[in-house]
């Protein structure tokens, strides 16, 4: 991790104003993102997993400045984003793409799968009309489809196809990051498959960094680089893919990693699960201290009182947890 | 075995089919839907020239043949002033669309923009528009009219006379459009509120849909997301709302008309024929019968062309 980071994520906050109550009498904040910092480096792919709710998408919106960070930078060559107004974000939005989860509904209905790939091309001028046709195709075929499907509209089109018209647009910006928002959750099993493959290709093809969001760890451990686990706004731990799948140090990721199944039925068999107790709290009002002390199974005394220190317990292993390293 | 290997090569080869073209297929299937727009084409046809069409002008008397039953010379007969019935239903249809179309404009204008603002600017905005919106739903529509025209209609007549015998200038003499303004004024001021509340769900729902914040990731501008991606997806239910609002301006107007505080004779409109043929049903029933059934046509052509077009429009929500 010497290099440069591409961007730089220092200590973002996401707080959302809700009113309550039958009348709205009530107002509220949902914590949905404290204090997290990471990097993430040119090329690689960083994942981040955790129970829904936790604040992993809210992360990669934020990112983007699909919702206003509360406080905290972004920052990207240098530029802080979360700084930039719609207008001066616009040249930025090119480099930093998304992908959603629902393919069905992050499609217009009413536009063609060329002109849905078009417009982004069109408008931030990479390519001229005469040009596009050209353009719309190779793009449809780096992502496995026939060319043809440029007249076709998104109603007409199964999943997996609408998911490669999506991963299709955000590259017709020629960007430099994506964010893979639960990319593949919505799609058959088989279809997954498919696409990771086809963002590994893609990855490969165009040098991409990709931001991956997820709650498939089998998926997660496939692809990443490096892995982050949330719990409840705040990262709880983040490492190297080996080190944190092999050794992880956090109570919580110890207990995320023993749901999953193993393949090899003799090891399933011995396999020790560690059920949590409880259910996550609302983010509405988030424990004191650590957020994972009321279900952590090795909780102490301070963990009620003092918010776990982000520290590096290894080289490139980061964590939050008063147990580690004897804090 | 021929017919299994060609039949895959046909299916490939469907042409695309856009959302819009997929709802005229599945209005085309509606038979109701259909027999609407065709006697609204044909009513809309009559309107534009079917005053040129006639064989008599809806003006000329004819003393000597009062009180006709129908005819071949007179299709719908006579009124009390040997008048041909036929023709003054037909420039009917022409003051009825004249209204419908122009009232459901000017509504359709007030509540797309008070609607849109209100939808995408929010609050204070959101709060003041719907509380007008709100205001002007809870007056009762026929009161509010009668207000308007009885209060409104004899200072502005009186002021175009003035202006005339001042100026001799003959336009001031056409009072014929004061009733006009009149009705399109009143009935726009309490038709536009139901297209307001319409705009404003709708882009409400639109806002907050997937693909607005996949737009807004591409760095579109505002105005591409609204001109692409949010009007084209907002205007299913307003076509189908304005199908049944202009069904509706109809019958209100002629409801004025009944009343005397709509278009006033001369000018033939379905409501005041029928106000007309009520007096005398006893001994002339074509009188009220021939309005009134093309009334209740056009009605219930625009009702049925409005379900059509919902169905057509909204595919899921009608199953």
């Amino acid at each position: 991790m010497g290099a440069q980071p591409l961007l730089k994520i220092e200590n973002l906050v996401k707080h959302f104003h809700v009113r309550l109550g039958a009348f709205g009498e009530r107002a509220a904040t949902v914590h949905a993102l404290d204090d997290v910092s990471l990097d993430i480096a040119e090329g690689e792919t960083l994942s981040l997993v955790g129970e829904s709710g936790c604040g992993k998408s809210t992360t990669g919106f934020t990112i983007l400045n699909l919702h206003r960070a509360t406080s905290g930078k972004v920052l990207y060559k240098g530029q802080d984003l979360t700084a930039l107004d719609e207008k001066r974000m616009r040249p930025f939005r090119r480099d930093l793409q998304i992908v959603f989860q629902d393919p069905y509904s992050t499609l217009n209905p009413r536009m063609t799968v060329g002109e849905a790939i078009g417009e982004p091309i069109l408008f931030h001028k990479l390519a001229t009309k005469a040009e596009l046709e050209g353009k719309v195709a190779a793009l449809l075929t780096d992502v496995g489809l026939p060319p043809r499907f440029a007249s076709r509209y998104p109603h007409e089109l199964s999943g997996g196809q609408r998911q490669r018209v999506v991963i299709a647009r955000a590259l017709a910006c020629q960007p430099k990051f994506i964010v893979c928002d639960e990319a593949i959750s919505a799609l058959d099993v088989s279809i997954q498959a498919q696409i990771i493959n086809l963002l590994l290709d893609l990855q490969e093809k165009y040098g991409l960094t990709y931001l991956f969001i997820a709650h498939d760890l089998a998926v997660v451990r496939h692809i990443s680089t490096r892995v982050g686990v949330m719990y409840l706004g705040r990262l709880a731990e983040l490492g190297s893919r080996d080190e944190l799948f092999q050794s992880p140090l956090h109570p919580y990721t110890k207990a995320l990693l023993s749901a999953v199944p193993e393949t090899d039925p003799a090891l399933e068999r011995n396999r020790q699960r560690q059920v949590l107790q409880g259910d996550v709290p609302s983010p509405l009002a988030p424990p004191s201290g650590c957020r994972f002390h009321t279900r952590c199974p090795i909780a102490m005394e301070v963990c009620r009182h003092k918010v776990p220190r982000w520290k590096e317990a290894r080289p490139g292993h980061l964590v939050a947890c008063h147990a580690v390293n004897g804090e | 075995m021929s017919a299994i290997q060609t039949q895959p090569a046909i299916l490939a080869e469907e042409p695309p089919v856009s959302l819009w073209r997929d709802a005229w297929y599945r209005l085309k299937r509606n038979r109701l839907a259909i027999f609407g727009l065709l006697i609204v084409a044909l009513l809309a046809f009559t309107a534009l020239f079917g005053p040129y069409l006639t064989p008599y002008d809806f003006l000329s008397q004819d003393l000597a043949a009062r009180n006709q039953a129908p005819s071949l010379a007179h299709l719908f007969g006579t009124d009390d002033l040997g008048r041909d019935v036929f023709s003054r239903v037909v420039y009917g249809t022409r003051t009825a669309f004249l209204v419908a179309v122009v009232v459901t404009t000017i509504a359709l204008v007030i509540g797309t923009a008070l609607g849109a603002i209100a939808g995408f600017f929010g609050n204070p905005f959101d709060r003041v528009i719907m509380w007008l919106t709100d205001v002007t739903m809870s007056v009762p529509n026929l009161l509010l009219v009668v207000v308007i025209n009885a209060s409104l209609k004899t200072p502005i007549a009186q002021w175009m006379e003035a202006r005339y015998l001042a100026t001799l200038n003959p336009f001031y003499r056409e009072t014929v459009w004061i009733d006009f303004l009149l009705v399109f004024g009143s009935m726009a001021l309490i038709s536009w509120p139901p297209y307001a509340r319409l705009v404003r769900a709708q882009v409400l729902s639109i806002r907050s849909r997937p693909y607005i914040t996949a737009a807004q990731a591409l760095g579109l501008s505002n105005r591409i997301i609204l001109m692409r991606y949010v009007v084209p997806n907002a205007l299913g239910p307003l076509i189908v709302a304005v199908s049944a609002g202009l069904g509706t301006a109809m019958v209100l107007e002629s409801a004025f008309s009944f009343l005397g505080v709509g278009v006033n004779p001369p000018t033939p409109s379905w409501g005041n024929m029928i106000s007309d043929g009520l007096r005398v049903w006893q001994h002339y029933p074509h009188l009220l019968a021939a309005p009134a059934a093309v009334l209740g046509l056009a009605s219930v052509a625009f009702s049925f062309l409005g379900d059509g077009l919902n169905d057509a429009l909204n595919p899921r929500g009608s199953k």
